[in-house]
């Protein structure tokens, strides 16, 4: 009969320890994901002084919006933000980046120039980057929910304490990137 | 352009001519063939009439007979093989130049076996390699290179040994678009490379994208989550969803790896004339297909779009 018992207590134990650990590697994936965000992040936010200076010259009816961008870059660099905030920052950046993508079309001297069209290469390249660290990022924050909220990892996830994380939204037109095209 | 209509047009008039000597010769191999297996075949009869009459004439003229069948199967062999080169430099070489002048044409070679196993794409190790019908070239932006290959993987020891294929069909191999450093696989659903156990000691994760179709039809593994989706965007996971359906979903499959795209489509015998049967226009069609099946990967998952710093 106590073997009975001993066995069935063991068993628990052990499933009690496989559930804890799925929910810390799951929260760690998330961790993990949302760095590699970060790094795409950077290299965004560090193209774009070379975005702002490139086309200042040309685009005399963005010029707003362009300061607008510095503005959100410097606030990006300056301060060490908690992920909520940095995703608003980053959809404030995205909106911002959208007006200029599309303004391009309105200048054909712009599209004509190399700088512009090495740039514009580099920049396509970082939001596609950027746009896959997202996807990345909320599919381990879905794995993360699932096992945050499904018997019986919830109970076990209940007495841990752990909160649901925010999604990065994926804004429509960043999820066919922006294909700056020059023809 | 090359177009079905045009292609039509080119086969009833510039191949028209060659085709003629061509069949005569294929109807010389043929016959050669036939011969071969009557004379065999009454040889055997001779033999087994022998066998239950017990005249040894029969069992020696048999025997005499059979021997001549298998000179002439021999013989016919070698002709056969004269005859696919003849028609695979004359025939073959005019539609892939019809189709494009700068395309090149390699008969008698096929897809190098290092980018074969670089690919990454056959884990079995490939103990029989051959193949034919080499094919490199440019489309517009996008270098390429396919051909046919058939690998084989011997299985079992001694009396039960025998071979297994691992691939037959058209391998191709194309500069892809954008730059990455690691591995990315997206295998069919259909024969997946990695089990629960190899996959452990693979060095690849598992990557679980959002497209359910797309999810049906391959299995993707990986040495980078983000970079895995950095090249498998939501629109090429659609276009590759696609591409499987137009190929009539007989399972291809996907490997990124050194800056370059690399696709095994399963088939039979692409480029190979036929014998036995005079080739019509339908075959002939096959192989204008064949190279435009190969163009249209490279259009749907356009490769030629270099929209990133990837030249």
């Amino acid at each position: 009969m106590i073997i009975y018992l001993a066995t069935a207590l063991l068993v628990i134990l052990l499933a009690i320890v496989f559930l804890y650990n799925n929910l810390i590697q799951k929260k760690n994936a998330v961790n993990n994901a949302f760095y590699s965000m970060d790094v795409m992040l950077r290299k965004r936010y560090d193209l774009i002084p070379q975005l702002v200076d490139t086309v200042k010259g040309y685009m005399i009816h963005e010029q707003q919006v362009l300061s607008q961008l510095t503005g959100l870059r410097q606030q990006a660099m300056s301060t060490n933000m908690d992920i909520n905030s940095k995703v608003a920052l980053d959809n404030q950046v995205n909106n911002a980046l959208q007006q200029i993508f599309v303004s391009f079309e309105k200048y054909p001297e712009l599209k004509a120039s190399q700088n512009f069209l090495k740039l514009q290469g580099a920049i396509n390249e970082t939001e596609e980057q950027l746009a896959a660290s997202r996807r990345f990022y909320n599919a381990a924050v879905n794995d993360y929910h699932n096992a945050i909220e499904m018997f019986p990892s919830s109970i076990i996830a209940s007495w841990m304490n752990l909160q649901q994380k925010a999604y990065f939204n994926i804004p429509d037109s960043a999820k066919a990137v922006p294909s700056i095209n020059i023809n | 352009m090359a177009t079905p209509k045009s292609f039509d047009q080119f086969v009833s008039s510039d191949l028209a001519m060659l085709l003629v000597p061509l069949e005569q010769e294929r109807k010389k191999v043929a016959s050669m063939a036939r011969i071969s297996y009557i004379l065999g075949g009454i040889g055997v009869i001779l033999f087994l009439v022998s066998s239950s009459s017990g005249q040894m004439a029969f069992a020696v003229s048999g025997f005499i007979l059979f021997g001549v069948a298998v000179i002439i199967f021999f013989v016919f062999r070698s002709n056969k093989e004269d005859y696919v080169s003849s028609f695979k430099e004359k025939i073959v070489r005019s539609i892939i130049k019809f189709i494009d002048p700068e395309l090149e044409y390699k008969p008698g070679l096929c897809i190098n076996e290092n980018d074969y196993t670089n690919s990454g794409l056959f884990l079995q190790r490939a103990d029989k390699y051959w193949g034919d019908d080499y094919v490199m070239g440019k489309r517009d932006k996008t270098s390429f290179c396919f051909s046919e290959l058939h690998t084989q993987h011997r299985e079992g020891s001694g009396k039960n040994e025998h071979w297994e294929t691992i691939f037959q069909g058209l391998f191709f191999i194309a500069d892809f678009n954008k730059n990455f450093s690691g591995r990315t696989y997206v295998w069919s659903e259909k024969d997946p490379q990695l089990n629960f156990f190899t996959r452990m000691f693979s060095g690849l994760e598992k990557v679980k994208l959002e497209s359910p179709d797309f999810e049906r039809t391959y299995i993707v593994y990986g040495t980078d989550q983000v970079e895995a989706r950095y090249i498998l965007t939501p629109s090429c996971m659609e276009r590759m969803v696609k591409l499987d359906e137009m190929l009539g979903g007989r399972g291809i499959s996907f490997s990124f790896v050194n800056t370059n795209i690399h696709v095994a489509i399963p088939g039979h015998e692409l480029f190979e004339p036929s014998v036995f049967s005079p080739n019509d226009n339908r075959d002939l069609g096959n192989y204008y297909y064949t190279v435009q099946m190969v163009f249209e990967v490279i259009d749907e998952l356009k490769l030629n779009d270099r929209l990133w710093t990837k030249e």
